[in-house]
C-alpha cells in the first residue's frame, strides 16, 4: 500500500511520521472522548495524558485482547526471545564447531559412518574448512574467522553443537525448527509463546517477524503460521522499510487524517449503541477497543522501529554504518528496540529464497562463496545486539536464540561446496540467565553426527519455554481431539540450558 | 519380590564390575562378560523386566532384548552402534537410558555393554530364564515386534458416539410457539430445564437480513426487503427460505463449510507450493453438490470412490479430488519413500475427520491413547488406501480422449526423434563446454578426473561422481523438465538445428489441445511410477526397484488388478526389507464400528475397472444406517454453521476427548431425521430455519438467562455471529453492486501488494492484479494458495489449508481494524458504494442516509441516526479524497451491525 521511498529516513518520510504521530496522540483523544471513555473512564485510565511516550508501552488500558499478558507456569528467566534464523543451513563445521579432523583426513572418503546420505547426487569425500579458526574469550571457545565479532561476545553465549534434525529438506527443517513437526499446518514457536503469555504492550503486536529485505524463507509466512491457534497467534510481519504493517495507513490522499478522526469518531458511537442492544458479548466491546488499538499502533509500530533517534556509536554497533551488514543490523536494532517495548516475540531472519543459492545460506556451491557473503551480513549486527542488550540490562531478560534449518556436510561437494547435513548442526543461545561461554554436546570428530547429548527440536523448544516462564507439558491447546503441545509428546529440558 | 531380588543382584555384581574394572574387556570370557552384561542390564529391569514392561521392553532374556520393545529390537547383535540399547544408554536417542533418578552408566559400563554387543550379544545357557508369558489370549489380535493390539471391549462400544443415535421421545412444550417443530420442543424443554426464557421473535427485516447471509452470503436488495416484510401469505418466510435454498448463490456460500473440512487449495504447499491448476473442479463439483442437494451418502461416497461406482460420472470422478487434495512435497518423491506414508496419514487423518468426527491418526504409532481405535485399525485403513494413485481423469468420452491421445503421441514421437538429432548435433560442444567448466573447478577434482578411472582412489572417485551427476548440462532440469539452453556450435550446426528446431516448432503447434481432466485418484501401484527425467509430481520409490519388483504403475483394463501389500507399521523410513518382515494388514473398517461381515473388505470391484474396491467397501461402511457417527456429525456441522456453535462443540472429534452433546436428544432426533429424509441437507436447513429457536431475536437479553448461561449454549436468544472473513467480502461486494456474479471456472487473484507477495518464495503461481470487476467475483473463487493467504481473508481468520478445520476460530485484533480501514479494497468499496447511492437515491442527504441503511442494514434509520449522519456529512464534505457520502459507507462498512449476523 504504502509507495514511498524505501528507507523511511529521508527528511521526507520524517516529517509525515511525526504528523502520524501527532495525529494519533491528538486522535487518541479524540476517540478516547467517545468510546474509550466509556470503556475505561469508570478506571480512572484517561488521567494518562494521551501525548505521553509511554502511550506506545504496557497495556494502556486494554481489557479484552488475546495479547493481554498471562502469568507464567513459574518464574520465567526471560520476558522476551528474540530469534535469528539463517535460512539455508549455516555450516557447523565452519563457523562453530571446530574439527581438526578435517585437515588431517580432508579428500579422504568418510568411512566407518554406515551409508552416507546426501541431499544430491552422491557423497564427496571429506573436506576441510576453507577458514581458520581461533579461540575467543575467557572460555577460548574456538570460533572461524567468519564471525570475529561473534567471537568477541563467546563469553556470553552457550553453543549447543549436538543439535539434529529429522530432514534434509529446507522445508521440513524449517517447520521442524519453529513448529516442532516436519509436516506443514503446526503452530510456530512464537505463535505458542504468545498464545501462553500474551503481550507486556498492547500496541503493537504480540508476534513480530522481519524478514530478509530480500525476501522471505522458504514457505514465507507458512513459517510464523499461528497453525490450528486461533489466527491472532500468527507472527505479524515489519517490513524493514515504508511502514511497518500492511495496512498501517490508508493510500496516500484517500483518507486525510482528519477524515480518519471523524470516521472512527461516528464509528465509535455507531458500535457502541449497537454493544447496548446486544449486552454480555465481549467480543462486540473487543472490537470497539480493536480500532483504538489499531489508532495507537499507527503511531507505535513505526515508533518502535525508527531506529533515526539512536546514536552514531549504537548505530555503528551494528553495523548500519556498512553496506554489508546494514540491512541485518537494522533488523537487530529494531528487535532490540521491540523488546524493550515488551514485544514478546520478534524473529528475524537473514536469507531469502527468491534467489536461493546467493541468498541464503544453501552453499551447495561453495562455501567461500556462499558463506563469505552471508557471515558479514550478521557478524557485527549479532554481535552488537549481544552487546547492546548487556549493556542496557537487557540481556537477562531477553533470550536471543541463533539457528539454522540444518548443518552441513563435512563433505565436498564438488570441492568447494557442501551439501545439507540434518544429522548435526549448531545452535546457539544468549541472554535469559544462561551461563556463558559453554559448548554443550559434541558432533563426532568430523562434525557429521551428533554424538554426545543429541538435542532434538522437541529438546530446544522446551527448555526455551521453560527460560519463559512455560512448561512445556502444560502449554496445550486442543485440536483434533487432543491436547497438542509445542514438543508433541516429546521434549526434555536440556540440562546446561536451564541450570 | 521379583524386582527387589534382580536390584539386590545388581549391587553384588556391580561390586564385582568394578573391581574386575581394570582387566581388558577383550580378556574376559564370555560368562564372566555376560554376568557383568546382565549385572549392568539389572539396573534397567526395574522398568523393562519381567514385572514392569514400560515401553513394552524387557531387557531380562537375550530374546526379550532380541523382540524389543514399543520402539523396535533393543540390541542388533554385531552391530552395538545401530543398537537401540546402546543408542539409549549413550543418549544418542532420546529419551537416554537409564532415566532419573538412576544416574547414567559409567563409560566403562556403557563400553561394556558395546563389546558384548559387538561379539555378537553371548547369552549363557544356564542364563536363559523361561520366556515371560505375556501374549494377548485372543488370537486374532495383532501381536508384532513388541506391539500387542488392544482388544476392544463391549465397554468401547457403550461410548455415546458408538451408539446409534436412538430417535427420541418429543417432549410436552405447554407454549404453543414452541410445539409446532420438534427441533423446538426439544430446545425448548432444555431451556426450561435449565430455566432459561427466551427471546421473542426477530423482527421480519431483520430475519430476511439473517436468512440472505446465512444462506447465501449476501445482502438481501431493499426491494427484496420491502416485498418480504408486505408479504400478506402467512407462508412468506417459509417461501423466503425456499426461495434462497433455489438459489445458484446458496452453494457459493455453503460449500465453503466443505472446503474447509476438506483442506481444499488451490496449491500444493511446502517449498515450491506449486500451483494446482485443475483443483477448481473440485470445488466447482462441492458447489453444485450443494446446489443440487446431492444426497449426503452420495456425496461421501464420491468423494472416497467416486472411480469405483458401478457407473463413475465426470462429477464422481471429479470428486476423488477429495484424496488428493492434502499438502504435498511433490520434490524428490521418489526418493523419499516415507512420503506418501505422510500423504496417506493426511488422507486417514481428513477422512476420518470429516465424516467420522475421529482422530484415528493419533494410532499411526500406537494404539489410540483415548478411543477405541487400534494400531492395527490406523493400517487397515491404509490398506484401504494403499492402492491410490494420482491420476487425471478425462472429462471427454473415452473415444475422444484416444483420438487425442493418438494424435500426440504421433507429434511427441516426432519431436523426440528431432530431439534426439539437436542433442547429437550439441554433443561435442558440449563435452568440449564441460571441460571449460571442469577448468573452473579446484585442482583437486581436475586431478580427479584426469586420473584414469582404474587409478582414482576412493576420494576421487567420489568427487568424479559427485561433479559428474551434478553438472546437468545435458540433462533436462533438475525440477522443471525444461531443456538446456542452446549452446554456441559452429554456422553449420547452427543451420542444421535451427532447421531441426523450427520443424519442433511447427509440430508444437499440430499439438491437438488437452481435453479437459479431472484430478483426482484411481488404483494403481506407487511402486511402479515411471522416472519422468525430472520428478516433479512424482509419488513412490526408487527404493523398490532395488528389491527388484516389478509390476504396472496403472493397470490396464481387463487386468487382474492387485493392491501393493500394506505392511503392519510401515512408514517408509526404514529398509524395505525389514519393513516387509512385518504381517501384512488387510483393509476394513474401525473394529469398533465395523459389523463382522466388513472385516476385511473383500468386495470384488462391479464397474469393469481394474480397481480394489476397497475405497468404495471403505465409503459404504461410513455412509450405511447402522453407522452411529456420520448423520450426527454432518447435523452438527449445519447445526453449527447457521447457530455459531455446535450441539457438540468439536465438530471433528466425537470422541472422548471431544466435548460430549449439549442436547442429546436434538442431535439425535436431527441426525434420524436426515437419513429418513434421504441425506438432504437442505430438508435439514428448512428444518432448522422454520423452527422459533433459529426465528428468535439477537438484541434480547435479561439478567437471569445470561448468569445461567452467560455463553448461550442453550441459545435463549439468537446468536450475533461475525461473518466469515469471505462473506465479508461478498457482503461490501453485494452492498456496493459491485458483485460480479461470473460462477465457477478458474479461480482468480484478488489484489496483493507487492510487498506481500514478494516475500513468498515460490515455484507456484500468483498473478498480479489489479481492483476491479476481474477480481469482483465471490471470494470462494478466490485463489487459495498454502503459503499466501489474501492478507484480508487471513486477519479475519481464515484457516490454514494444510488441515481440516472444523470451525472458524473468531479472534478480534486491531490488524482487522487496520485492514477495514485503510485497505485499498474497502476505500474503493466504500466509494463505489456512495456512487450506487447517489445514482440510486439522487442528491439529497437524508434520502442518500436512508437508503445507505435500508442496504447495509435492510432497515431505515431512526431519527437519531438520521440527524447524526445528516451532522457527518455536512461537517465531512471537503474538496477532494472520498466524498463525504463515501466516508460515511466506509464508517458503514467497519460497524458491528454490518459484520455481523444479528
Amino acid at each position: 500500500m504504502n509507495h514511498e521511498p524505501e528507507c523511511n529516513c529521508t527528511g521526507k518520510s520524517r516529517r509525515r511520521f511525526i504528523s502520524r504521530r501527532d495525529l494519533l496522540f491528538q486522535a487518541g483523544g479524540g476517540i478516547s472522548g467517545i468510546a474509550l471513555a466509556q470503556l475505561l473512564g469508570s478506571q480512572g485510565l484517561l488521567a494518562a495524558p494521551a501525548a505521553a511516550p509511554h502511550a506506545c508501552v504496557g497495556s494502556a488500558g486494554v481489557t479484552d485482547s488475546p495479547f493481554l499478558p498471562k502469568p507464567p507456569h513459574f518464574k520465567a528467566r526471560a520476558k522476551s526471545i528474540i530469534s535469528l534464523f539463517m535460512c539455508g543451513g549455516v555450516s557447523h563445521v565452519d563457523t562453530f564447531d571446530y574439527k581438526p579432523m578435517l585437515e588431517k583426513y580432508h579428500g579422504k572418503p568418510l568411512e566407518g559412518k554406515g551409508e552416507v546420505l546426501v541431499r544430491q547426487g552422491y557423497p564427496g569425500p571429506l573436506m576441510k574448512s576453507p577458514y581458520q579458526f581461533k579461540q575467543y574469550g575467557q572460555s577460548g571457545k574456538w570460533v572461524s574467522e567468519l564471525f570475529p565479532n561473534i567471537g568477541g561476545v563467546v563469553d556470553d553465549i552457550a553453543f549447543i553443537h549436538s543439535a539434529q534434525g529429522r530432514s534434509a529438506d529446507h522445508t521440513l527443517s524449517h517447520y521442524e525448527w519453529n513448529t516442532g513437526m516436519i509436516i506443514a499446518g503446526y503452530p510456530s514457536m512464537g505463535s505458542w509463546v504468545t498464545y501462553g503469555l500474551g503481550s507486556e504492550n498492547q500496541s503493537l503486536p504480540a508476534f513480530v517477524v522481519i524478514h530478509d529485505p530480500r525476501g522471505g524463507p522458504f514457505t514465507g509466512s507458512a513459517q510464523w503460521s499461528s497453525g490450528f491457534l486461533p489466527a491472532a497467534y500468527q507472527g505479524t510481519v515489519f517490513r524493514s522499510a515504508g511502514d511497518p504493517i500492511l495496512d498501517l495507513h490508508p493510500d496516500a490522499g484517500s483518507l486525510s487524517p482528519e477524515q480518519q478522526r471523524a470516521e472512527l469518531d461516528a464509528l465509535a458511537r455507531m458500535n457502541q449503541e449497537y454493544v447496548e442492544k446486544h449486552p454480555g458479548i465481549s467480543e462486540l466491546t473487543a472490537r470497539i477497543s480493536s480500532y483504538e488499538l489499531a489508532f495507537r499502533m499507527q503511531g507505535c509500530a513505526p515508533e518502535a522501529i525508527n531506529v533515526d533517534d539512536e546514536s552514531d556509536e549504537t548505530k555503528r554497533l551494528y553495523g548500519l554504518d556498512n553496506k554489508v551488514s546494514e540491512p541485518f543490523g537494522r533488523q537487530c536494532l529494531m528487535a532490540r528496540r521491540l523488546v524493550e517495548r515488551g514485544v514478546r516475540s520478534v524473529q528475524l531472519w537473514n536469507g531469502a529464497v527468491v534467489n536461493q543459492n546467493v541468498d541464503t545460506w544453501d552453499a551447495h556451491n561453495s562455501i567461500v562463496d556462499n558463506h563469505g557473503r552471508h557471515a558479514p551480513e550478521v557478524d557485527k549486527p549479532i554481535a552488537g545486539l549481544i552487546t547492546d542488550l548487556k549493556r542496557r540490562g537487557l540481556l537477562n531478560e531477553t533470550l536471543v536464540l541463533w539457528h539454522s534449518e540444518f548443518g552441513r556436510m563435512p563433505l565436498s561437494q564438488k570441492g568447494v561446496g557442501r551439501d545439507h547435513n540434518p544429522g548435526a548442526l549448531t545452535v546457539w543461545m544468549a541472554g535469559a540467565g544462561i551461563k556463558g561461554g559453554q559448548s554443550i554436546g559434541a558432533t563426532d570428530e568430523f562434525g557429521y553426527k551428533a554424538a554426545e547429548q543429541v538435542v532434538t527440536a522437541h529438546d530446544l523448544h522446551a527448555s526455551i519455554l521453560y527460560l519463559l516462564g512455560l512448561d512445556h507439558k502444560r502449554l496445550t491447546y486442543y485440536y483434533n481431539g487432543r491436547n497438542m503441545r509445542l514438543t508433541d509428546v516429546a521434549g526434555e529440558l536440556i540440562p546446561q540450558i536451564v541450570a | 519380590m521379583h524386582r527387589k531380588s534382580s536390584v539386590k543382584t545388581a549391587g553384588t555384581l556391580l561390586a564385582m564390575v568394578s573391581l574386575l574394572g581394570l582387566l581388558s574387556i577383550a580378556a574376559r570370557g564370555q560368562k564372566s562378560q555376560a554376568a557383568e552384561v546382565s549385572a549392568i542390564l539389572a539396573k534397567c529391569q526395574q522398568c523393562h523386566g519381567t514385572a514392569v514392561q514400560m515401553s513394552k521392553l524387557s531387557v531380562a532374556t537375550r530374546d526379550a532384548l532380541l523382540q524389543g520393545g514399543a520402539h523396535g529390537p533393543a540390541i542388533i547383535p554385531g552391530h552395538a552402534a545401530d543398537s537401540l540399547l546402546f543408542k539409549r544408554i549413550t543418549g544418542q536417542e532420546k529419551p537416554a537410558m537409564p532415566m532419573a533418578p538412576l544416574s547414567p552408566l559409567t563409560p566403562d559400563e556403557i563400553a561394556t555393554v558395546k563389546a558384548w554387543i559387538d561379539q555378537g550379544a553371548p547369552w549363557p545357557e544356564e542364563a536363559k530364564p523361561a520366556p515371560a508369558a505375556n501374549q494377548p489370549a485372543d488370537a486374532s489380535l495383532l501381536s508384532y515386534n513388541g506391539y500387542h493390539e488392544r482388544p476392544i471391549t463391549d465397554a468401547d462400544r457403550q461410548w455415546w458416539a458408538f451408539k446409534k443415535p436412538v430417535r427420541p421421545a418429543i417432549p410436552q412444550v405447554q407454549d404453543p410457539r414452541w410445539s409446532n417443530s420438534p427441533v423446538d420442543a426439544l430446545v425448548k424443554a432444555k431451556m426450561e430445564a435449565k430455566g432459561l426464557t427466551p427471546a421473542p421473535p426477530a423482527g421480519r427485516r431483520a430475519l430476511i437480513r439473517r436468512a440472505y447471509l446465512d444462506l447465501l452470503g449476501l445482502l438481501p436488495s431493499p426491494a427484496e426487503v420491502d416485498a418480504f416484510v408486505k408479504d400478506p401469505s402467512p407462508h412468506a418466510y417459509e417461501d423466503l427460505i425456499d426461495r434462497l435454498l433455489a438459489s445458484p448463490h446458496y452453494g457459493e456460500r455453503w460449500a465453503r463449510l466443505w472446503l474447509d473440512v476438506a483442506r481444499y487449495s488451490d496449491s500444493t504447499g511446502y517449498e515450491y507450493d506449486y500451483d494446482v491448476s485443475d483443483a477448481w473442479r473440485y470445488r466447482d463439483y462441492v458447489i453444485k453438490a450443494f446446489n443440487q442437494d446431492k444426497p449426503y451418502n452420495q456425496f461421501i461416497l464420491e468423494q472416497l470412490a467416486g472411480d469405483e461406482l458401478d457407473k463413475p460420472t465426470f462429477d464422481s470422478l471429479t470428486a476423488t479430488g477429495f484424496v488428493r487434495l492434502g499438502p504435498r512435497v511433490l520434490d524428490r518423491d521418489l526418493e523419499n519413500p516415507n512420503y506418501r506414508y505422510d500423504y496417506l496419514d493426511d488422507i486417514i487423518r481428513t477422512t476420518y475427520q470429516s465424516f467420522q468426527a475421529l482422530s484415528v491418526n493419533c494410532a499411526r504409532c500406537h494404539d489410540h491413547k483415548f478411543d477405541p481405535i487400534t494400531r492395527k485399525d490406523y493400517y487397515k485403513t491404509i490398506a484401504v488406501f494403499n492402492g491410490f494413485i494420482e491420476y487425471d481423469h478425462p472429462l471427454v468420452s473415452s473415444e475422444e480422449w484416444a483420438k487425442y491421445q493418438t494424435a500426440s503421441d504421433e507429434i511427441n514421437g516426432k519431436i523426440k526423434a528431432l530431439r534426439q538429432q539437436v542433442t547429437a548435433i550439441e554433443a561435442p560442444y558440449r563435452k568440449a563446454q564441460f571441460q571449460k567448466i571442469l577448468a573452473k573447478f579446484p585442482a583437486d577434482i581436475q586431478e580427479a578426473f584426469n586420473t584414469p578411472e582404474e587409478k582414482r582412489t576412493q576420494g576421487q572417485k567420489l568427487l568424479v561422481a559427485q561433479v559428474s551427476t551434478v553438472r546437468g548440462e545435458e540433462e533436462q532440469d533438475f525440477n522443471t523438465g525444461a531443456h538446456p539452453a542452446l549452446i554456441k556450435v559452429s554456422a553449420e550446426d547452427d543451420q542444421a538445428r535451427a532447421k531441426l528446431l523450427e520443424q519442433i516448432e511447427a509440430l508444437n503447434k499440430q499439438m491437438p489441445p488437452k481435453p479437459p481432466v479431472a484430478l483426482g485418484v484411481r488404483d494403481g501401484d506407487f511402486r511402479f511410477i515411471p522416472h519422468p527425467p525430472f520428478q516433479q509430481g512424482s509419488l513412490g520409490g526408487i527404493v523398490y526397484e532395488k528389491y527388484g519388483f516389478t509390476g504396472k504403475y496403472i493397470p490396464a483394463p481387463g487386468d487382474h488388478y492387485q493392491p501393493p501389500p500394506t505392511y503392519f507399521a510401515a512408514t517408509g523410513l526404514m529398509p524395505f526389507a525389514d519393513e516387509m518382515k512385518a504381517p501384512i494388514v488387510e483393509p476394513g473398517f474401525l473394529t469398533v464400528l465395523a459389523k463382522p461381515s466388513q472385516q476385511p473388505f473383500a468386495d470384488p470391484p462391479k464397474n469393469g475397472y481394474p480397481t480394489s474396491g476397497r475405497r468404495r467397501a471403505f465409503a459404504e461402511a461410513i455412509i450405511s444406517e447402522d453407522n452411529p457417527l456420520t448423520a450426527r456429525v454432518m447435523v452438527n456441522r449445519l447445526w453449527y454453521q447457521h447457530f455459531g456453535q455446535g450441539i457438540v462443540t468439536t465438530p471433528n472429534n466425537f470422541g472422548k476427548m471431544g466435548t460430549p452433546p449439549s442436547n442429546p436428544e436434538l442431535l439425535d432426533w436431527l441426525a434420524t431425521e436426515f437419513m429418513a429424509r434421504g441425506w438432504s441437507i437442505k430438508q435439514m436447513h428448512r428444518l432448522i430455519m422454520n423452527s422459533e429457536t433459529y426465528k428468535m431475536a439477537s438484541d434480547y437479553y435479561t439478567g437471569t438467562d445470561a448468569e445461567k448461561d452467560p455463553t448461550n449454549q442453550f441459545l435463549w436468544r439468537f446468536p450475533v455471529k461475525r461473518l466469515e472473513a469471505e462473506i465479508i467480502r461478498d457482503a461490501v461486494l453485494s452492498a456496493s453492486g459491485d458483485l460480479n456474479f461470473q460462477a465457477g471456472g478458474k479461480p482468480f487473484f484478488p489484489p496483493v501488494p507487492e510487498a506481500v507477495t514478494s516475500q513468498v518464495p515460490t515455484k507456484g503461481r500468483w498473478e498480479k492484479t489489479e481492483e476491479g470487476p476481474a477480481t469482483w467475483r465471490r471470494s470462494i473463487y478466490a485463489y487459495v494458495k498454502r503459503n499466501l493467504k489474501y492478507p484480508m481473508f487471513e486477519v479475519f481468520d481464515q484457516p490454514d489449508a494444510a488441515l481440516s478445520c472444523e470451525r472458524r476460530e473468531v479472534t478480534t485484533v486491531a490488524t482487522q481494524a487496520l485492514t477495514l480501514f485503510n485497505n485499498e479494497f474497502f476505500l474503493l468499496q466504500a466509494k463505489d458504494l456512495a456512487g450506487r447511492v447517489t445514482r440510486e437515491a439522487g442528491g439529497d442527504p437524508a434520502a442518500q442516509i436512508k437508503l445507505l441503511y435500508r442496504i447495509a442494514f435492510s432497515r431505515e434509520p431512526s431519527a437519531r441516526e438520521l440527524r447524526e449522519a445528516e451532522d457527518f456529512l455536512k461537517r465531512q464534505t471537503k474538496p477532494g479524497g472520498q466524498s463525504a457520502l463515501a466516508e460515511f459507507a466506509h464508517v458503514i462498512f467497519n460497524t458491528n451491525e454490518f459484520l455481523y449476523i444479528n
